[in-house]
């Protein structure tokens, strides 16, 4: 105790000249499912890092900014972080789009970015030749590589044959979607449909139809949280019948496990809240005293792990230096809520963390998400509709 | 042949829609005479208020419609009072800009007070449908098209059958001359500004059960309820529901035929615009 309020009067004399992080995330907007879980991973690792002595003997603060989901707001709010406030380094980043907007800006003041989300080939090429951007999400081809794995499993165990593919125009969902559609068909799947939307349009009446016509085994999606209930609502109401929905938004509606809609959709996830590791159990402990509740979006610890491995890297660098912190952050190797964590090169950045092997497919079934592959995973055996 | 005919059918069940939006800024504009950039944002109010009180009372969201309208419609008369009758005889871009100024307003206050999250309703009807052959009439779509023309019936009804329908369309028509012949002008305005907003708010619960409640939802339905009141004529209700007709049944053919349809049905109302206000002029210059 004696020890806390020491630490504390320490930080409190030592405020000035505090560690700034700037933290940039879609508060509001299509990803702001994603980025509101961000926020309470980052406030939660905040407490924890300060009431451990902060980073380099002074309290580290946090610079929250809301980049709308809109290009058009993080290109300025990311400026005045970096330009007013001044902060020594930049996190958070859900959203491809606004990622890609910043690309710019961030290599014009040579911004440090451990950057949480944005798994959209386009901001690979952006950050190709940046030598601060550490990348914890998986890139898009990670992604890919883990659906198509199970897609696999589905064509041996279900005899799955016909793919329909439907995606949102935007990087997101647009991005690499000719070799995604390739890679099916390399692998022997039909690609029976491949159809755009307006994310958030929920105009998804014509788009099932088509599907319905094209009869698949399963049905594709990529696209954002609030294009769940208005698609899972036409493919009910179209009675489109499909072995499995498979969707890979990066967050789900809040409270969409308990429509009944939601029953059987599957999707992708870095983690769940049931994930068995100790890390893990910590993290869900932690975030259910601070909150009260426990969040399934994997946003939430991936912040978490993000600021945590942030601050450890500039103790073990001993200033904010950035290419010292870089050389220490590039040395993480440490286990986290999603298993180890560890930086390599990816196609074309140099500090690459979470990978293919990270992702687990969850199926909605009575009103929770369940793991159900890779089999060492699962909790229940998959729903298969047909 | 389905698909043709499911796509049409697609198309008009997403009008109804679109209609219920664009009846309520038709009327604000035929009446009051100014273009409420806010209006999507009363919508989110009723998307809010049936969320709120299906997820805490269990209040089923169609019984919520009634509610969400008489509270939407005070809201309304109250924004009337407090901002929109002092801009009424000032220059249209500065009702705009308050208008447009009010819309970020709610916006940020529902983002401050709610939180960016999409929040969803759950009723025992939302993935229900009739079969007709091979077709397919989704249940909730079905009630919104039956409201926007009941509604839009009901809001002719008033309009040419009412004293207050008469007292409405003489203000729409001169406002100096129906102060002359006593008609209390502004409260009229306020009875029109809240019934527009009140039909928003009806919008906005079906909205809330067919997709989501979010503070920025409105925007989407608002900017094509821009679309169809402009394909209408300023202020012209009869023409509202065609004039949805065309806009969503255009997008599902774009959808359905056109490769790559899905990202362009966004650029159908702007062409949908464009032809009209060409067209319009065109006729007009004969």
């Amino acid at each position: 105790m004696k020890k806390m309020l020491l630490t504390g009067v320490l930080l409190a004399l030592s405020g000035a000249g505090a560690v700034k992080v700037g933290v940039l995330l879609p508060l509001s907007g299509p990803s702001s499912v994603s980025g509101q879980a961000a926020r309470n991973g980052y406030l939660l690792a905040l407490d924890e890092i300060n009431k451990a002595g902060g980073v380099l003997g002074k309290p580290l603060e946090l610079e929250i900014a809301d980049d709308g989901s809109a290009p058009a707001k993080a290109v300025p709010e990311f400026v005045k972080l970096v330009t007013v406030d001044k902060v020594d380094f930049m996190a958070g980043g859900v959203s491809s789009a606004t990622s890609i907007a910043i690309s710019g800006p961030a290599k014009q003041y040579n911004t440090f970015m451990a950057w949480i989300g944005a798994a959209a080939v386009p901001v690979e090429d952006a950050f190709a030749d940046h030598k601060y951007f550490f990348h914890y999400h998986p890139w898009s081809y990670y992604n890919f590589e883990a659906i198509l794995s199970y897609f696999k499993t589905l064509k041996t165990q279900r005899k799955a044959k016909n793919i329909a593919i439907a995606y949102e125009d935007g990087p997101f969902g647009s991005a690499g979607i000719n070799d995604t559609i390739a890679a099916f068909k390399k692998a022997g799947f039909n690609v029976v449909m491949s159809e755009k939307f307006k994310t958030g349009s929920g105009n998804f009446g014509p788009i099932i139809s088509k599907a319905k016509a094209a009869k698949p085994d399963i049905f594709y999606w990529v696209g954002y949280d609030t294009d769940a209930l208005p698609l899972a609502t036409e493919i009910k109401q179209q009675n489109l019948k499909v072995g499995l929905v498979y969707g890979t938004p990066p967050s789900w509606p809040v409270g969409f496990e308990k429509n009944p809609l939601s029953e059987n959709m599957a999707g992708l996830s870095l983690w769940l809240p049931s994930s068995p590791q100790a890390e893990s159990r910590k993290f869900v402990a932690a975030y259910r005293k601070k909150f009260g509740n426990v969040t399934e979006e994997y946003f939430a610890p991936l912040a978490y792990v993000n600021l945590k491995t942030l601050a450890a890297a500039i103790n073990k660098a001993g200033s904010t230096d950035k290419d010292k912190v870089a050389a220490a952050l590039a040395e993480t190797n440490t286990p986290t809520p999603f298993g180890p964590l560890t930086f390599s090169r990816s196609n074309k950045t140099q500090y690459q963390g979470f990978k293919a092997g990270n992702w687990l497919h969850f199926q909605f079934q009575g009103d929770s998400r369940v793991p159900v592959y890779p089999i060492k995973f699962a909790q229940k055996p998959m729903v298969w509709n047909k | 042949m389905d698909l043709f005919f499911q796509t049409l059918l697609n198309g008009l069940l997403q009008s109804g829609i679109y209609a219920l939006v664009a009846s309520g800024l038709a009327l604000a504009v035929g009446v009051v005479g100014i273009v409420n950039f806010a209006h999507g944002e009363f919508l989110m109010i009723g998307a809010f208020l049936a969320w709120g009180l299906s997820s805490y009372l269990g209040v089923d969201p169609l019984l919520s419609l009634p509610l969400a309208a008489v509270a939407v419609f005070a809201v309304g008369a109250l924004t009337y009072r407090v901002s929109i009758r002092h801009v009424l005889l000032a220059p249209e871009l500065n009702q705009m800009l308050l208008t447009f100024g009010l819309g970020i307003l709610l916006q940020n206050l529902a983002l401050m007070l709610l939180g960016g999250n999409t929040r969803t309703v759950t009723t025992s009807y939302q993935g229900s449908s009739l079969s007709l052959g091979e077709l397919s009439v989704g249940g909730p779509k079905a009630v919104a098209f039956g409201l926007a023309v009941a509604i839009l019936a009901g809001l002719y009804g008033v309009l040419y059958r009412t004293n207050l329908g008469r007292q409405m369309r003489a203000v729409a028509q001169n406002r100096r001359g129906s102060q002359l012949i006593g008609i209390n002008v502004d409260r009229v305005y306020l009875i029109a500004f809240g019934v527009a907003c009140a039909l928003a708010a009806v919008a906005g619960v079906l909205v809330a059960v067919l997709l989501f409640a979010s503070p920025t939802v409105g925007l989407v339905f608002a900017l094509k309820a821009f679309a169809i009141i402009v394909m209408a004529g300023l202020g012209n209700l009869t023409g509202v529901l065609w004039a949805s007709v065309v806009l969503g049944v255009s997008e599902a053919l774009v959808q359905t035929y056109v490769p790559g349809g899905g990202g362009w049905s966004d650029a159908v109302f702007f062409l949908l615009i464009f032809a009209t206000l060409v067209f319009r002029s065109f006729r007009g210059a004969r």
